[in-house]
Parts: structure tokens; sequence; C-alpha cells
């Protein structure tokens, strides 16, 4: 019996308090005690608390006894916002009947609004439209219900109106869910199929597959079957998340639970991969996802070049809880053996980035980040190059191409000139205006890959008063005038500094990147020269004068133990350094690209 | 033959901090000094009380600080009186005091030479009026000139003295009218420290807040260069990276740099004390935040004064510590082989002449230095930072003339 099972996620723009949303649902429905309680609950990483974004959805089951007297299973799948995490919310969508769309009282409709209710639309899934914040003095909440209601062509009255901080309104939620979001589909006698929607590594219980069963039920006693690894497993345990793992003995059609597979690798238990019972399996698998397609590539390299297979490990088990990292081996004549992984974004890097340095304790360095260009022969084959020092002689090349995407530009009206002047700038081209609403204008540009992925988005913040928001989606690949820019240390290229840039950009590009290089490296036993050279050219050189001094004050009394210790601190910086050749670079050195700024 | 013991005593006490000073010292703490020195007193009995029986003699002591000149004269003798009751003086004693130029009047500076201390080291720093003003040093150099003059009449005639480069809006000009000035004074040693910024003192502060010109490296290494050249040129002899000491006494022509040689001793003037520190050989310490090495452990004393005043007339007692230890240790730690190895190679390579020996490095640890250090020691040769020097049977293992100023960099791989 479905017909007390709901299973929704919750939906918007970053920070529009989804996360908080949820604190309240759970608080109201007694899943978690006062005691327990603290501000978004559900974001359990470090990373997440620290940062106050959502990285990872979650999910996590709730009783409530609606107005009718009936007691109700919700499931509640909480997304993130972030661009960048997109995919998670198509992902979790899947699982759901419905779907509660967020919209800041203050903020009013932005990208990523827009962006998820058309996901959640496309799912075929009943929208519940919220307006949250209203407790602020700034909220807009009658503008803002009009907007989302003719967003939606529903009546502003049907927009709830909510404060998630202040737990205002809230219970009304609970019930346009019980009575507005359809329950799932009964079928627990068909053969079972639960649809994998996400997963996380435990490293008792292995793998933890996130399932949502859309026929069929079964038991922890069950021997189950994996499609698209044909892999039979028994799990180690089944369970709800009531926010916690908690093991139950039976999971039916409609629900949505957890399976502790046992398996050590992510590749044994794929998110998108349908579940079914060995005995008694199911035709055909549910339709899965898309796997994801990574957009910026990078290279990572242990500072240390002993670290290389713990680095191996960590990214392994990162990859478990994060299906959307991609990586593999790719050695560099400068830095050694490391990886080239793939990223849904810069945001997803860098969290990437944190997460190793954190949780794995590994320094790592990250080289500048490059998107996948085509590159046509003269021969007219074709290859993929992510990493611009791969980027082959010139006189072999026919053309390079790289992708194109268009971007939704969501702001307010009066920061038109503005956007268009940036945009502009990064070889955009205008494509379209709408209005969504009134007083927001909707600006469709198209635009190469590469000049978004780096400080765009915050110049664009910043051009805006942090009004302005941005989706976008892959387009094509188009050819340009592309070339690459290598950065020489001591007369040898660094492989792991080169980018591939716009004919019209290497001069201006290559000084900048010589300038800050000269900032970032630091005096060594002897000069270092640094040289950018495109299409065959130095365009620009410096020198970094060798250091003259480096000596201790006086040694205070004897006090040999505080000379010891100065030097000691000296020695751990200078382990965070890279040794090239001789000549030792700093991380940021590596990301100097991202630093040159408009100007 | 076991060679000889050192003695420091830390005196905390200053009329004034100066601006880019972290030592452990207080101002506005006088007072305290007649129960400071009988807690001194306490300790250097406690420290002798405790040694092993057949302890070796004492071959230099040091007063530092603080101001050790803020003392009385008879305070300084009672010290001086309970070491020697206590434990057995070498009978070339060193025994050097600082102080702080216009702190010492003739009868001070008579006193303390009749109770035994024969050397004097004064904190110069700068001759320039405005350097020592933003320093706030409480002194000028009409100071310095009396405090040399008065020191020569009492009979000290083992002189040192500070100067400080590479000071924020020093110029080359000034510090070589500085060095000019103090070389006029004749003294028997010369030191040469560059500045650091320290956190925490008003320098640091104001550096951090962009209020202070950073001192500019290149300059400074320039600075140090210059002085390098001209104090040898002047018949002073550098035989640690900062120190620089006189051959012969009184000595005042000139040498030519052409009779500069690079000879593995030390000058006869150098400072016997510092020596100790930087061969690796035992001192013990009294007094406030001194710092100790001694039976194998490095250990260090409660910083404040009034603590340890309490901790040494709370424990009247013979406390449960062992030698080295007294009530007034709170750090201590025992160094491991690699540690000592480690330490043997930080600060036997300051001695720029003398290096350090391995055949020393054998007796005492039993390998050789390439033995213990492969890489480092290998690495560093091909940077051409480190020599061999090869006398008769000896071989000994040097920072190269010009690695002086980049010491760091070699000293930062001999450490975890
Ligand atoms: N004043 C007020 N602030 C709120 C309300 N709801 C959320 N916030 C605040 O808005 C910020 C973002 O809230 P979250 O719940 O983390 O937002 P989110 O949508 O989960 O964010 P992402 O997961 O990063 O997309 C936090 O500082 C919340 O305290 C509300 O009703 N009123
Ligand atoms: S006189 Fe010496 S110890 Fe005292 S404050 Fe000045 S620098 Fe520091
Ligand atoms: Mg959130």
């Amino acid at each position: 019996m479905t017909d007390h099972i709901r299973n929704f996620c919750i939906i918007a723009h970053v920070d529009h308090g989804k996360s908080t949303l949820a604190d309240r649902l759970l608080q109201l429905t007694g899943a978690i005690s006062e005691r327990e309680m603290t501000a978004q609950v559900l974001d359990t990483m470090d990373l997440e608390r620290e940062k106050g974004v959502t990285i990872k959805a979650s999910a996590v089951r709730m009783y409530y006894t609606a107005k009718d007297n009936q007691k109700y299973e919700i499931n509640l799948i909480d997304t993130p916002g972030h661009v960048d995490f997109g995919y998670e919310v198509s992902r979790a969508l899947k699982a759901c009947e419905g779907a509660v769309l967020v919209v800041d009282a203050t903020q009013g409709i932005e990208a990523q609004t827009l962006a998820n209710l058309y996901q959640a639309l496309e799912a075929d899934l009943t929208i519940i439209p919220v307006i949250n914040k209203i407790d602020l003095p700034s909220a807009r909440p009658d503008e803002v219900a009009e907007d989302v209601g003719s967003l939606l062509g529903v009546a502003p009255e049907a927009v709830l109106r909510v404060s998630a901080k202040e737990g205002l309104n809230v219970a009304q939620i609970l019930e346009a869910i019980v009575t507005r979001v359809p329950p799932p589909k009964d079928a627990d006698d068909a053969p079972l199929r639960a649809l994998v929607f996400d997963s996380h590594y435990d490293s008792y219980k292995g793998v933890i597959a996130y399932v949502r069963v859309f026929e069929g039920s079964f038991k922890h006693t069950d021997v189950l079957h994996l499609f698209a690894t044909g892999a039979d497993m028994k799990p180690v345990e089944i369970g709800i998340f009531s926010p916690g793992m908690k093991p139950v003995e039976r999971i039916g059609s409609g629900e949505v639970g957890y399976i502790a597979t046992g398996f050590k690798t992510v590749h044994e238990c794929r998110v998108g991969d349908t579940i079914t019972r060995t005995s008694a399996p199911a035709a055909e698998p549910l339709p899965g996802y898309r796997t994801p397609k990574p957009m910026v590539f990078a290279g990572i390299y242990p500072v240390d070049a002993d670290d290389h297979s713990d680095l191996r490990e960590a990214l392994e088990k990162l990859q478990l809880n994060d299906a959307s990292l991609t990586y593999q081996p790719e050695t560099s004549q400068a830095l050694g053996f490391g990886f080239r992984a793939g990223f849904l974004g810069l945001f997803h890097m860098e969290i990437i980035q944190e997460r190793i340095e954190r949780e794995y304790n590994l320094d790592c360095l990250f080289t500048a980040p490059s998107v996948e260009y085509e590159v046509v022969m003269l021969d007219n084959t074709t290859l993929t190059v992510d990493s611009p020092a791969e980027l082959p002689n010139e006189g072999d090349i026919l053309e390079v191409r790289e992708p194109w995407m268009t971007i939704e530009i969501i702001t307010p009206t009066d920061y038109y000139g503005p956007i268009m002047d940036l945009v502009t700038k990064r070889r955009g081209i205008f494509k379209q205006q709408e209005y969504p609403a009134p007083h927001r204008v909707q600006l469709d540009y198209e635009i190469p890959l590469s000049e978004i992925i780096v400080n765009f988005f915050d110049d664009l913040k910043s051009r805006t008063k942090g009004y302005a928001s941005l989706d976008y989606q892959f387009l094509e690949y188009r050819p340009d005038k592309l070339q690459k820019l290598e950065i020489l240390v001591n007369g040898d290229p660094l492989d792991a500094l080169a980018a591939i840039v716009h004919e019209r950009d290497a001069y201006h590009k290559g000084q900048r990147l010589i300038t800050k290089l000269k900032e970032l490296i630091p005096r060594q036993l002897f000069d270092v020269a640094v040289q950018a050279s495109a299409g065959g050219r130095i365009i620009s050189r410096a020198n970094v004068k060798a250091t003259r001094k480096d000596v201790l004050a006086k040694c205070y009394g004897g006090d040999i133990t505080r000379k010891k210790k100065l030097l000691e601190k000296q020695k751990k910086g200078k382990r965070r350094l890279k040794m090239v050749g001789n000549v030792e670079i700093p991380q940021d050195a590596f990301m100097a690209v991202l630093q040159l700024g408009d100007e | 033959m076991t060679p000889d013991t050192s003695i420091y005593l830390h005196i905390p006490f200053c009329a004034h901090r100066c601006a880019y000073c972290d030592f452990n010292t207080y101002a506005g703490q006088g007072d305290s000094i007649p129960a400071y020195v009988d807690a001194l007193i306490k300790e250097i009995n406690f420290g002798a009380a405790a040694r092993p029986s057949a302890h070796a003699t004492i071959g230099t002591i040091f007063f530092g600080g603080g101001t050790p000149s803020l003392l009385s004269a008879p305070q300084l003798a009672s010290i001086m009186d309970a070491l020697r009751a206590a434990f057995t003086f070498s009978s070339n004693l060193e025994a050097t005091i600082e102080a702080n130029p216009g702190t010492t009047s003739p009868e001070f500076l008579h006193q303390i030479r009749a109770a035994g201390i024969n050397r004097i080291s004064f904190g110069v720093q700068s001759a320039n009026p405005e350097e020592l003003h933003m320093l706030e040093r409480v002194h000028d150099f009409f100071d310095v000139i009396q405090s040399v003059k008065w020191a020569r009449q009492a009979g000290l005639d083992n002189l040192n003295l500070d100067v400080i480069y590479g000071l924020p809006e020093q110029t080359l000009q000034t510090w070589q009218t500085s060095l000019q000035r103090i070389l006029d004074l004749h003294p028997e040693h010369i030191s040469a420290y560059a500045l650091t910024l320290e956190h925490g003192t008003p320098f640091g502060r104001w550096s951090a807040r962009g209020m202070l010109p950073l001192p500019d490296p290149d300059l400074a290494a320039e600075m140090y260069e210059w002085a390098s050249e001209t104090l040898e040129a002047n018949g002073y002899k550098q035989y640690e990276i900062s120190n620089w000491a006189k051959e012969v006494k009184g000595q005042k022509s000139k040498v030519r740099p052409s009779t500069f040689d690079l000879q593995p001793w030390a000058p006869a003037f150098a400072c016997k004390h510092n020596l100790q520190y930087w061969r690796g050989l035992p001192y013990l310490a009294f007094g406030a935040g001194a710092h100790g090495y001694a039976g194998g452990y490095r250990y260090s004393n409660v910083l404040r004064i009034k603590t340890y005043i309490d901790r040494l007339t709370a424990n009247s007692q013979q406390p449960g510590t062992a030698f080295p230890l007294t009530p007034a240790a709170v750090n201590y730690h025992r160094l491991s082989k690699r540690e000592e190895m480690q330490e043997a190679m930080l600060t036997g390579l300051r001695l720029v002449r003398e290096g350090v020996s391995d055949a020393a490095f054998r007796r005492r640890f039993g390998i050789g230095i390439e033995d213990a250090f492969p890489k480092e020691v290998d690495e560093l040769l091909r940077l051409g930072l480190l020599a061999w020097n090869h006398v008769s049977t000896d071989s000994r293992l040097r920072l190269m003339w010009h690695a002086r100023l980049v010491s760091n960099q070699v000293f930062v791989r001999f450490v975890e």
C-alpha cells in the first residue's frame, strides 16, 4: 500500500533556504529532536557546514499526521542549489513525485530557480511553489508571488509564504505535500526494480546505495542483483534515513531507503543502476541517468611524490560519494606522476581540492583548469585535448575547436549594460532576451566555456551588486584561432603552466602571467628566468633574482631550540613548494592564470 | 679530558623595552631585583648540589639579558661568589656581562672587574641618533664612547660591541658610518646581527600594519658583505656567521685583504662562551627563561620573574628532579642521537672557519657526517653551499664563504 507515502524534493537557487526549510520539516514531524537540532542539519559534511552550502543531496524519512488524521510516510530529498551540482538535482527528481520549489522573497526568481524548475517539470513532478524568508524586512512576497504564479501558471494565492528560519507557515507545506503530491504507484507485487539515485561510502558497510523502489519490495535477507554490472550481492544492511541510517527489515514499493552493499568500489554499484532480486529478477532496468559530462579538467599532483598512491586512494574514495568526479593517471614532465581529473565546474573542483586536503590530509597541487578541446589534424584525424600541454605543434593542426555554451543570465533590468560589456569582452554573442517576470530580464548568450570558467561568475556578481544569476548548458564545439601559451622556467617549458588562449589574448595574457609569476615564485639560490611564449615567439620575460639573505637573528642566551623551531617552520613552508628541476615553485603559481583578473 | 662547562645567567630586567625586542625581559620590575638575586643564588646552589661528583670545571660565565648591568656591583659580586663557592673555575675563566651603554659608572666597572668579570659586551646597535631613536634605545653614541673608555680604565680588556643592520630606513651609508665609529673604539670583538621582525613586538605590529618600511633584504645583504670585508681588513676574523674577533690584542693597523686566510680556527678574542654553544658543548642555565644544555638535555626555566622567585623560595628542599634541572626548569627534552647529530650540524656549521670536524663527529656518534646525512650533504656540496676542507688527518665540512648569508638554506636541510 502506497497511499500514505509521499516522496518529494526541495529545489531552489543557491541559498534560498532549502536546507533550513528541511530543518523545520524535520522538527515539525519529530524526525529529529530539539536536542539533536543544529542549523542545516542535513549538511553533514564539514565543508558543507563551514561554507553553508549543500554539496550533496541527502534523503530523510519523516512521519506526519495530516489534518485528515491519517499518518503519512514522507521522504524528503534536500538538493544542492549551486549551478555545478545541477546534476545532483536531476537525480533526486527521478526519485520523487513532487518538488517544493523555494524562492527567496528578497531575491525573487534566479537562474537555478528556472533551471531546476524546468528539470522538475520535465520529470513530470507536481510543483509546490513556496516563497521563503518572508520575515526579512526587504522581503517582497507579493511581487515574488506574482512572478512565481505567472511562471507556473497558477494564482499568486496558491503560492505558500513561509519563513523557514522562524518556522512560520511551514506546516502548510506538509499539508500541501499530502494533498497535492500524488502517492507513488503501488506495485508491491511486481518484480523488484529500485533505482540507485545516489550513494556514499562507509568504511564499515561499504558503498551505501540510496534507492527509490519503483516496483516490488525487498527484505534484508534477499540476494539482490545489479543490472549494469551484473553483480549479485547480499546486503550488509538495509534501512531508511531518519536522518541517521536506521536499519529496517523491508523496503516496499514507492519507498526511499538505503542498501549497505558491502562493495568496496563505486564501479560495482553505480548511481543510475537498477537493483532487482536475483531469485525473481525484473525483465528490464529502469531508465538510468545520463552520466554527467565533466566540464573542466585539471591536473592533480601530490606535492610529495611519495604520496602518489595515497592520492589515488583519496580520489577513489571521493568518487564513491561523488560519481561526477572523473580521473585518470597523467604524467607531467615537471610535476611527475599525478592525475587528470574532470569536474562539473570550478566550484566542484574547489570542493574536491579542499576535501583532498582536509579529509585525506594530502598536500596537492592543482593545475589551472582547462576545458576539453577538439583538435583536427592536417591528416583529418581528431584528437581530444583536455590538457593544454598536449596541444600538438601548430604546424600539424588544421583547426582547434572549443566547447561553446549557451548561458542564461537573469538580472534586474538595470544591469543590462555592464553585463553586455562583460560578455562581449569574453567573446560572447548575444542571442535574445526575455522577461520572465516584471523587472527581470533574462539575457541569452553563446560563449566559449573557457571564457566563463575563470572569474566570470565573480565578475558578473560584482558588476550587478550580486543580483545577476547564471545558468549554462553545453551547446556545441566551434573552431577559433586558439594557440598554446607556454611558460618556460629557466629555459625549459613547464608543461603544467601551459594554457590554450585565443590568439587575440595571447600577448597580454602572457605578459600578465609573467608579472604574476614573478610575484609568486620565491627567490631562490640562483636567478630564475620566467618566459611566456606563443606562436613560436617569446612574448614576455622576467627574472626572479637570487636570494641574497636568509639568516637567523641573534641566538638569545643559547636558545638553540628556538632557532631549530624557526628552521622547522621554514622547512615546512618549503615542503609546500614543488621542485621543478632545480626550481621551487609554490602551488599558487599553478593557479596564476586564475588570478589575472580583468585589465 | 672532559671539556669545561659554561654557565649562562639570565637577568630579565630592562629600563625600557626596545621596540624590536622579544627577549624574555621586563621593564618596570626593578623592585624585584634583590629577591631575584637571592633566588638566582639559590638556583646556583641547587644546580651545583645536583651535579655529578666529578663535574667539569667552569670555563665561561655569561650574564645575559635583559640588562645585567641594572644589577648593582655588590649584587653581581655576590652571584660571582656563589658561583665560585659552588663550582670550580678554570684558570683562564672568561666571565662576560652584557651592558647597556650609559648604565655603567666607573665605580661599577671597577667593582665587577674586581669580582672576576673580565669581559663586557655593550649593546650599541647603531651610531646613528635617528636609528637609535627608532629602536627606542635609551642611550646615544656619546654614552658608548664614555662607557668604552671607562671599561678600559677599569681593566676590562676584552670588549664586545653589538650592532644591528638591515634596519628600516637604514642606508648603506649610515651603516658604514656606524660601523666605522665602532671600529674607531677598537673593541676586541664585534657582533653584527640582522634585524628580524618578531611577532608581538612594536616593530612586528607596525610592519604588519604597513607602518614600518620592511628592511630591503638585498640592501641588508650588501651591508653584511661590506661589513664582512671591512672587518676582515681591519684585523677582525670572522669565526661565526654574525661574530668577528681580533687575533691580536690592541691591533690597530689595517691588514690587507690579500692576507685573507680561511684556516679553520677561532681568533684569540673569539667569545669562548659563544663557541661553547656552537661546538655543542654543555652549559648550565640559571635565571628566569634561561636555556641550558647539559647531560643530554636541552632545558629552560620559567619565564616570569615572580614565578621564578616563587619556585625557588618554595622549594627549599632538594627537588626530585635530576641534574641539570633545578626547581625553576619547566621545559626539558632529552635529545635523541639523531637530534644530537642534527644539532651538531646546525650549530657547528655556523662556525664559518672551523666547520664540523668529521673526526670529532665520528668520535661522538660512531659514524661520519656523510653516513649520517648522505642525501643532504651531497645536495649541499652540489649546490656549492658547503665544502670539505682537508687538513692533515681531519676533514672539516664548512659553509662556503658566499653561503654565510643564505645559511638557513643549508640549515633547513638538517631539521625534520
Ligand atoms: N531571514 C531568513 N533567513 C533564512 C531563511 N531561510 C534560510 N535563511 C538563511 O539563508 C541562508 C541559506 O540557507 P540554506 O538553508 O543553507 O540555503 P540552501 O538553499 O540550502 O543553500 P544551498 O544548499 O547552498 O543551495 C542561511 O544563512 C539561512 O540562515 C528565512 O526564512 N529567513
Ligand atoms: S636592552 Fe636588550 S634585552 Fe632589553 S629591551 Fe632592549 S634589546 Fe631587549
Ligand atoms: Mg542547502
